[in-house]
């Protein structure tokens, strides 16, 4: 079947299989920081945003995204310059392998979005579907606090 | 993995497409498309209900709360009448998998999967929850004690479908929920624990530790008959263990199991004793 996604702002016409996952379409189309792991929804590592809101790509139907906005990393840095959530995880050492880090990153802005001020418990439970096997998180969540300091806000420690 | 994908547009589709062979019906899709990868289910057709408009609403009906079956997780979190209503639930559906899941899963889902471990069916079981099935006959309702009836059973019968589930306000009564699971998220229960107090009278209900979640009724009526006074916590203990009918699998064994079940038990009473103190 022909279907029109929404991605990262731009309109792509794309023929597939109506069961065919998202995770799969948004890969055979390029965007290649959409990472395939666990493929059973419960690493994170296939997080995009679906109208600003985490979902887990390899479990949606590609069809699913039609009339939706689709959001993955690539959208993020703009002429080479990093977004300020890349590069507050790049100072504390947050990406390590960085296999996990689109899936962290994503999720993060979808938590800022909608509390811009979060505490530390907060964070912890905004990203407790994502899954890190380098770091022991410690660095992830003080990257997450340092751009709520950045952005002016109120750090909660 | 090959099936096709049926999107119908309207209930009546819906209806005509359920009576074909093999066909599974999904809502978020995080548990079916799990299995069907697994391969522990290889149907032909997969029914999708994200064309049908409508099935989401959360309706307040007064003494209950009526979900709708294309309501997610985090619709019924974010929503300020099962918010106000039913602290329970919010306990609980916080519980539940991680945010992407919530985004997605339903608590319809959830509770035709039947799984024992299914965490928003704890506060519904507490809830005095019911079902509203609809099918080629019509609309029926059961209380969901009747509707699920062992692990991944259910009472749908062919061509029917769970349109909504309705459950009572429990507002003012004292929500307890602990689950046990190897971590915080993605976790599936090794056990938990729902509970409501209010005074005298409480309502406990266990998930993970029998082929379905279950309510202890003995156990509620032997905490009225003693007005709440557990000072003989081996024999209200005794009353809740009879509905225990653990299993060792590879997340615990039936004897872990049965002690945390204790454990959460005791401390919750210690801890509630202290508030009324």
């Amino acid at each position: 079947m022909k279907l029109e996604l929404t991605i990262n702002g731009r309109v792509h016409s794309v023929e597939i299989d109506p069961g065919e996952m998202l995770l799969d379409v948004l890969r055979r189309l390029g965007y290649k920081s959409v990472r395939r792991s666990c493929n059973s929804a419960s690493c994170g590592n296939c997080t995009v945003l679906m109208d600003g809101k985490p979902i887990l790509s390899c479990t949606t139907f590609a069809a699913r995204a039609m009339g939706h906005n689709i959001e993955t990393v690539e959208s993020l840095s703009e002429d080479g310059k990093l977004h300020d959530i890349q590069e507050s995880l790049l100072e504390t050492g947050g990406a390590q392998c960085g296999f996990c880090i689109p899936g962290f990153v994503l999720t993060t802005k979808a938590l800022l979005e909608e509390n811009p001020e979060p505490t530390e418990k907060e964070i912890r439970e905004a990203l407790n579907g994502n899954l890190c096997r380098c770091t022991g998180y410690e660095s992830q969540i003080k990257a997450v606090l340092n751009i709520t300091r950045k952005r002016g806000g109120h750090v909660n420690e | 993995m090959s099936f096709k994908v049926l999107l119908p547009e309207s209930e009546d589709e819906l209806m005509t497409m359920l009576m074909y062979d093999n066909a599974e019906l999904m809502a978020g899709g995080t548990d079916l498309l799990v299995r069907i990868r697994a391969g522990k289910v290889k149907p032909d057709k997969v029914i999708s209900l994200a064309k049908i408009p409508d099935m989401d609403e959360i309706v307040d009906k007064g003494d209950r709360i009526r979900i709708g079956c294309k309501v997610t997780h985090a619709m019924a979190l974010n929503s300020e009448i099962v918010q106000r209503n039913s602290p329970i639930m919010v306990l609980a559906l916080r519980e539940i998998g991680s945010p992407q899941i919530r985004n997605r899963g339903t608590i319809a889902g959830n509770i035709v999967n039947a799984s024992p471990a299914g965490d928003s069916l704890v506060p519904l079981y507490l809830s005095n929850a019911r079902v509203i099935i609809h099918g080629p006959k019509g609309e029926r309702k059961l209380p969901i004690e009747e509707f699920i009836k062992g692990p991944g059973k259910t009472a749908l019968s062919m061509g029917e479908y769970l349109r909504a589930v309705d459950f009572e306000k429990t507002g003012d009564w004292y929500p307890v929920f602990h689950k046990v699971g190897q971590r915080t998220a993605l976790a599936i229960a090794i056990a938990s624990l729902g509970m409501l107090i209010k005074k005298d009278k409480i309502r406990i209900v266990f998930g993970s530790v029998a082929p379905t979640v279950v309510r202890a009724y003995k156990a509620e009526r032997f905490y009225e008959r003693v007005n709440g006074d557990i000072t003989v916590m081996d024999e209200f203990l005794e009353r809740c263990l009879e509905y225990l009918s653990p299993i060792d699998d590879v997340r615990a064994s039936a004897w872990y199991r049965k002690e945390v079940i204790k454990n959460l038990l005791k401390r919750t009473f210690d801890s509630w004793r202290k508030r009324v103190l």
